[in-house]
């Protein structure tokens, strides 16, 4: 039979006293369990849960006091409200959910220490081992999945003039009158491209256009122009072009303190949706709901209104084709799309999201992933990065436009929306509000 | 201008003769070409003849395209183990795996041939020998395929470059009227050959077309503009990322360290870096040289058109090879050709 490898990850104060009322009860509990004591079931990071499975254990089991009873007040609710959020990731990407388990032991409880051990034990022993690599044939087998053949909706006549001219009249006008130190708009290059531009003079305005390819989000580029830096004043507002999807993202920056609202003039445009290079809609405006920008300090509207309401749901359809397959499928199709990951980063940097100082998977102290372009490495980047953006990814999709090597990253956040949204009631950037992975619980976590 | 050699020895073959050899190729050796990979383009391995994407053959693409990564990933690639480092008490064993398998690539465009030669001058002919890289190119065979056009962002022919270019290739193929035009380069070349099957002839390839060429800024003008405000201007929409170094056929930085395997088993492993990328010229201690995007940009561009040609001399003008890939994968829209036009003109 086989026994697996179990990493219980047990917090000091309550489950790993537990573990030893168990013990000195002399109750069984199966040496497949490696016990790792933590301060609190609150640290215990979804990095490290990844970095155990991908050390080689088949299972891994968190245990922490009862909510209510945390040494630290709140540990525990974070990890209530992380470690199933992580589990449908991994679930979605071709885990058996049953390898990672969550659990509340307190110091008195050995018997339910024996029980839950025993019980985990026993269901990854039927689980069998975890498959976490490739084989360069079963890569040819899975790069059928996914093909879903969605109808290429053309993109609508629209009146992009009539917003140029207003964006260009807006921003003279902001830049005349000082209000703002810059507009952030899109500019044509001599290739006829569409790209981000900065003006910062009145006379510089007749560079800025809209245009059906204007893709970048912006929003981008206002952390690092608007930092507040201690001792210094801060700077100047800044006026920004935003469709409604790149809207989202400055409440969401503005609930984690990047920058204050007032230091931002937002420039709406209602969006008709941008093309993709066959000249298609793109992905996300298909699911798009929002005709007119959520954050909005003028409205750019032109002269017609023709956005046309796409699908019912927002939901992407390989979602669902991906929740039918088998997760040994699931995992050999992430797999595979991982594997042609060139780490490049292109992802994280056009995310506006992904705005930490130092990303935690290129620190130099970083033991969560090494230097290496391996599968490894990729897998828990692209997993990490998903799981830091659960309840964060206002869904602009710029990572997977920007990815050379056509990963469909978008749809590990789409799958993560979707789960924050069923259990939290909560879509990243519609209101200031944190992602509710960083509050406390109010109520249950529900799983879906 | 053509630069293929006219007293060169030709061979006429057709497509399904092609494909026979091709199919023998893969056969003895691991063969290379372009292969579709969920709607991508790649230098992959290739079993048959058949899995390989004929650009320029069929009704969906029928345009010459090249892969999205240069074959620079055959020789230089991604991630690559130098050494294990085995540890048991006080006594520690080095231990060394070089490739040695046989390697043809097929479908070899003249700008990516180009830029491995570019590569040969660090890695080959500069001491220390790079061994790993040396291996690699000992063992391996290039099939080139000329262009028969100029892709959307191409500019081969501004940089020094043709559309059939067979320079840098063992073999080059010259498609004919739906048939192939061979000629062996090199010996490695002529070796891959089947003498008697193929049918000799004295046909010349087509002139390949020359079009869009500009001028490219001479090295004193580099100089010139060093310290100019230009960089810090169009490095504003910068995202910092490393695709354009990633794609690039040229790039050729790296980064090695040290990770373990395993409780007494060590790898030092040797990935790919790149200048626009914000670590990568940080020092110990923390300090960051480079710390404006601006500075790190211009890098990328001083290195291509400066300091190579700087340290390198080959006759080349430039480290660049024009095959426009850092151009078409930008995602900001950043444009080689635009600074190279907008440092011609005065300051």
């Amino acid at each position: 039979m086989y026994e697996p490898r179990i990493i219980a990850f047990l917090c000091s104060w309550c489950s790993y006293t537990g573990a030893d009322t168990a013990g000195i009860a002399r109750m069984k509990s199966p040496a497949n369990i490696r016990a790792v004591r933590v301060p609190c079931s609150g640290r215990v990071s979804p990095e490290l849960i990844m970095r155990a499975f991908d050390q080689g254990a088949d299972g891994v089991l968190v245990l922490g006091c009862h909510i209510g009873e945390c040494h630290y007040d709140t540990g525990n609710h974070r990890a209530a409200k992380r470690i199933p959020i992580l589990r449908s990731l991994l679930t979605f990407v071709g885990l058996e959910p049953e390898r990672l388990r969550l659990d509340w032991v307190s110091a008195s409880e050995g018997e339910r220490f024996s029980k839950i051990a025993n019980e985990f034990t026993a269901t990854v022993r039927t689980l069998g081992p975890v498959h976490w690599r490739i084989s360069p044939d079963k890569q040819q087998a899975v790069s059928h999945m996914l093909a879903v053949t969605r109808e290429a909706i053309p993109y609508p006549d629209t009146d992009c003039g009539a917003k140029t001219d207003a964006i260009r009249q807006k921003a003279r006008e902001l830049l005349a009158s000082n209000q703002v130190s810059c507009v952030i708009g899109y500019e044509l290059n001599r290739r006829g491209r569409t790209r981000p531009v900065f003006v910062y003079t009145p006379e510089e305005t007749s560079r800025l256009v809209w245009n059906p390819d204007c893709t970048n989000n912006l929003t981008n580029y206002l952390p690092a122009k608007l930092r507040l830096v201690k001792g210094k004043e801060p700077a100047k507002q800044i006026a920004v072009v935003v469709k409604p999807c790149d809207s989202k993202a400055i409440n969401v920056m503005v609930a984690e303190n990047q920058y204050r609202r007032d230091q931002v003039y937002a420039l709406g445009v209602a969006c008709e949706g941008i093309r993709d290079l066959d000249g298609n809609l793109q992905i996300r405006c298909i699911t798009c709901q929002e005709a007119v920008p959520i954050v909005c300090d003028t409205l750019i509207s032109g002269t017609t209104s023709s956005f046309i309401p796409r699908l019912s749901s927002y939901a992407r359809e390989e979602i669902a084709e991906l929740q039918n397959a088998a997760p040994t499928e699931r995992l050999e199709f992430w797999l595979s799309q991982f594997d042609r990951c060139i780490r490049c980063y292109a992802c994280r940097q056009a995310c506006p999201m992904c705005n930490c100082p130092a990303c935690l998977y290129e620190r130099d102290d970083s033991t969560f992933i090494g230097l290496g372009i391996g599968l490894n490495e990729k897998r828990t980047f692209h997993l990490g990065r998903a799981y830091h953006l659960a309840g964060r990814c206002v869904g602009c999709n710029e990572c997977e436009r920007a990815c050379p090597m056509n990963i469909p990253i978008g749809l590990l956040n789409q799958k993560l929306a979707e789960e924050i949204e069923a259990a939290f009631d909560h879509r990243a950037g519609l209101t200031i509000a944190p992602s509710p992975i960083v509050t406390i619980l109010s109520g249950e976590y529900k799983e879906g | 201008m053509s630069k293929s050699n006219p007293d060169k020895k030709r061979w006429l073959i057709s497509q399904a003769e092609l494909e026979a050899w091709l199919d023998g190729i893969a056969n003895a050796r691991t063969l290379i070409a372009p292969r579709k990979v969920s709607g991508l383009l790649l230098y992959r391995p290739v079993a048959k003849s058949n899995e390989i994407a004929w650009q320029g053959h069929t009704p969906e693409s029928p345009q010459a395209v090249r892969p999205v990564l240069s074959v620079k990933e055959i020789f230089f690639p991604p991630t690559e183990r130098l050494f294990t480092i085995h540890k048991s008490g006080q006594e520690i064993r080095l231990e060394e795996t070089y490739p040695d398998w046989e390697t043809v690539v097929f479908g070899v465009r003249p700008c990516d041939a180009r830029g491995v030669k570019l590569l040969d001058a660090l890695f080959l002919d500069t001491n220390p020998i790079d061994s790993f890289y040396a291996r690699r190119r000992g063992n391996t065979t290039l099939i080139g395929l000329a262009c028969t056009e100029m892709g959307p962002t191409c500019f081969c022919t501004s940089v020094g470059g043709s559309l059939d270019d067979a320079h840098d290739m063992d073999i080059m193929l010259y498609e004919k009227d739906g048939n192939y035009l061979a000629e062996a380069v090199t010996e490695k070349g002529r070796f891959l050959i089947p003498g008697g099957e193929w049918k000799e002839t004295n046909a010349s390839p087509q002139q390949s077309p020359e079009s869009g060429q500009f001028p490219v800024p001479k090295k004193e003008k580099w100089v010139e503009r060093f310290n100019d405000e230009y960089w810090m201007q169009i490095s504003e929409r910068c995202l910092s990322c490393r695709v354009c170094a990633f794609v690039c056929p040229t790039c050729r930085c790296f980064a090695v360290r040290d990770e373990m395997v395993k409780p007494g088993e060590f790898e030092r492993i040797r990935c790919w870096d790149a200048c626009a990328g914000e670590n990568y010229r940080r020092v110990a201690g923390g300090h960051q040289p480079r710390a404006e995007k601006g500075e790190r940009l211009r890098n990328r561009f001083f290195c291509k058109f400066y300091y190579y040609p700087e340290q390198y001399g080959l006759g080349a003008a430039s480290a660049c090879t024009g095959c426009g890939r850092c151009i078409e994968f930008c995602p900001v829209g950043v444009d080689i050709t635009e600074v190279l036009m907008d440092l011609e003109k005065p300051a």
